[in-house]
């Protein structure tokens, strides 16, 4: 990944440069400062650039109630999208090694049919928002355990914990639609001040929390050390295993918050919260790209939930083929991921 | 074609000239003048939004296309959204064709507890909601086939083909779903006067996806728990998918003494019903390119003022193993 870059040995980067110069390019420091610029602006260009365009040629897409929509569409999976940053900050961003949990997306599933079934059983909308935040600190928990205590590889631990999640889901609703309407949860999902739908504003404000947290706070600083460079974390005395515990649970909670977030959006919990997870980690993933280091941040994974959230609003608004959407999605996030990368690469050389 | 029939008709008339042609030529006449309005129907420069729930199966596929293609036909933009079963997706693109103002939106199959809320905010921004196979007090109009005549019919046939007794297996895992809600009770209302005949505790859970995969696994399950020929006569779903996996899992296991029951119409399914010597028994077909295009219809209807039935019904065809060849030809599959 782009962010280990301060793993690579000074000899690899000693040896590209010593190709560099035996080949004779001209001005490799000319091409890296380039590379610079496109790099750090060229992720939010494209991003303005698609809204522009939609802009000019959609109709309906520059409205107020359109961007409303967008946002409260992407609520769910940026609630996701940020939790899984979290504990990608905080376990390092190599893909396989590094932090990540694949269960955020059947934590949601979970929770919220824990939220649907205690609704349907006659309790209140306090109990089942209680019961669906436990739900999912709990399953933080177990991840948390699985990494610090038994000293699994998360890729792996949270997968497993992961198939266990979805199975207690089947149990619980034996894979059918558990239907649930309360007056809170019609708030959550309604239109809120300006024409904006309430979980959009929920989206920004918990952005907003957890950026001031992570990004502006010594404990955001402790994280981010903690998952780049462990050892000297270590060495300066921060308690690595702590951090990396505490994001499993914060992520856990995300899912769980995600799953109240769901059961508004969708009247009750449904099946197939799983589809969830690769969009999810695409999200978290992309988010990098909207940080001027190219490193997870909390605001980086919004604006890459924006951008898919936009991305497939102005196809639809466009009346481009639905058959068509996911491909050229997936298209033009591979342009993005290869173009920032290749450049990312240059920068690091 | 319709001028063919009006000619015809009166030509019919003054050949006979008795009272009772008399109004055999009037009814002939009314029925051509319907054909000659439906003929006439438009929808120019009408936008016309068509969310489905997901085009996997054959019966959504061919609706949903025929849909696409009935509203180009009659002159209209069609505004096509496919949420692929994905629930949040399938509130995601209602919620967008809200915004975008259609003149009416068409919404085929989906889970009514999910999408109806999305129906009553467009039924609110004046947007008429159509649905196909949804029973929601939101819509207009619901083009759906007569579930309770399929239900009863394919119920009936399971009956007589057991003999009126024995356990019968049942996959009951969309129930949420109305119209395998409609076709459930009434196998459970026939076999209430079947006292012999046994529903299976615990019913069988059918999932989608891997639908077919799944369904031959929990039919091998209970097949290893009913060993002995005869302790189970029939397996029974709402669908024909489940029906498709049942069907493999039985002559797999050699269990052919076991027949099959399911609705949709499938070709794979109706070409297992044709096979002699495959379980499937019966397959009630619906008609989904029919019910996309009667669906429209009804849209250009009612904007152009008609008022319409809470229901539209498009006829179900029972195949069973006399006559799947004549049903298959009726819906134009191999």
């Amino acid at each position: 990944m782009l962010v280990d870059a301060p793993y690579i040995p000074a000899s690899v980067i000693e040896i590209e440069a010593q190709k560099a110069f035996e080949t004779g390019k001209p001005g490799p420091a000319f091409g890296r400062q380039l590379a610079t610029i496109a790099l750090r602006g060229g992720a939010l260009a494209v991003f303005i650039g698609v809204l522009v365009v939609f802009s000019v040629t959609a109709p309906f897409f520059l409205t107020v109630g359109n961007i409303g929509n967008v946002l409260g569409q992407s609520a769910i999976a940026g609630v996701l999208a940020i939790g899984l940053t979290i504990v990608i900050i905080a376990g390092g961003s190599n893909v396989v090694t590094g932090g990540i949990d694949l269960s955020l997306a059947a934590n949601m599933g979970l929770s919220a049919a824990v939220y649907a079934s205690l609704v349907q059983a006659g309790h209140g909308d306090g109990l089942a928002i209680l019961g669906a935040l436990g739900t999912g600190l709990a399953i933080g928990a177990v991840n948390a355990a699985a990494v610090t205590l038994a000293g699994i590889v998360p890729l792996l631990a949270t997968l497993a914990v992961m198939n266990v999640v979805a199975g207690l889901e089947l149990v619980l609703t034996q894979n059918t639609v558990v239907p649930a309407s309360t007056d809170f949860l019609a708030a959550l999902s309604a239109g809120g001040p300006f024409g904006i739908p309430v979980l959009a504003y929920i989206l920004l404000g918990f952005t907003l929390v957890v950026a001031a947290i992570v990004q502006y706070t010594p404990l955001g600083l402790r994280l981010y050390a903690v998952g780049a460079f462990p050892d000297a974390a270590r060495a300066a005395g921060l308690p690595v295993k702590s951090f990396v515990a505490g994001s499993f649970l914060a992520s856990g909670l995300c899912g769980g918050l995600a799953g109240v977030l769901s059961v508004s959006y969708l009247s009750g919990s449904t099946t197939g919260a799983g589809d969830m997870l690769l969009p999810v980690v695409v999200t978290a993933l992309l988010g990098t790209v909207f940080s001027r280091r190219l490193v997870p941040t909390i605001t980086g994974t919004l604006l890459s939930a924006l951008f898919v959230g936009f991305l497939i609003n102005g196809f639809q608004l466009l009346n481009i083929s639905s058959t068509l959407v996911s491909g050229v999605q997936g298209l033009l996030i591979l342009l993005v991921v290869s173009a920032t990368t290749l450049l990312g690469r240059k920068e690091n050389a | 074609m319709t001028d063919d029939t009006f000619s015809g008709v009166n030509r019919r008339n003054l050949l006979k000239l008795t009272a009772v042609a008399g109004v055999v030529a009037g009814t002939g006449l009314l029925s051509a003048r319907t054909a000659a309005a439906e003929e006439g129907l438009s929808l120019k420069g009408k936008r016309i939004g068509i969310s489905t729930a997901g085009t996997d199966h054959f019966f959504d596929l061919q609706a949903y296309n025929a849909q696409v293609e009935e509203v180009k036909r009659l002159g209209g933009e069609p505004i096509a959204v496919d949420a692929g079963r994905n629930d949040g997706k399938l509130v995601s693109q209602l919620q967008t064709l809200i915004a975008q103002k259609p003149d009416a939106i068409v919404q085929l199959l989906g889970t009514l507890s999910v999408i109806d809320p999305w129906l009553k905010k467009a039924r609110e921004a004046d947007i008429p909601v159509f649905t196909i196979d949804v029973g929601s007090v939101n819509s207009i109009n619901n083009s759906t086939s007569d579930n309770w005549g399929i239900g009863k019919d394919l119920a009936l046939q399971l009956v007589s083909d057991i003999g009126g007794e024995g356990n019968i297996v049942v996959f009951n895992g969309f129930y949420g779903v109305t119209p395998c809600a409609i076709r459930y009770d009434q196998l459970v209302n026939v076999t209430k006067y079947f006292p012999k005949v046994q529903i299976v505790q615990p019913e069988l859970r059918d999932v989608i996806p891997n639908t077919v995969q799944d369904a031959f696994t929990q039919i091998t399950a209970i097949l290893a728990k009913y060993p002995e020929k005869g302790s189970i006569k029939a397996i029974w779903s709402a669908w024909d998918i489940p029906q498709l996996g049942a069907t493999q899992a039985l002559t797999a296991a050699g269990r052919t003494e076991i027949r099959t029951y399911g609705v949709d119409g499938s070709p794979e399914v109706l070409q297992l019903v044709a096979d002699p010597n495959s379980p499937a028994a019966a397959d009630v077909a619906q008609q989904p390119a029919e019910l996309g295009r009667v669906a429209i219809r009804n849209v250009a209807r009612y904007l152009a003022g008609e008022t319409l039935p809470r229901e539209t019904y498009v006829p179900a065809l029972l195949a069973n193993k006399q006559n799947v060849g004549e049903v298959s030809k009726k819906l134009g599959i191999g």
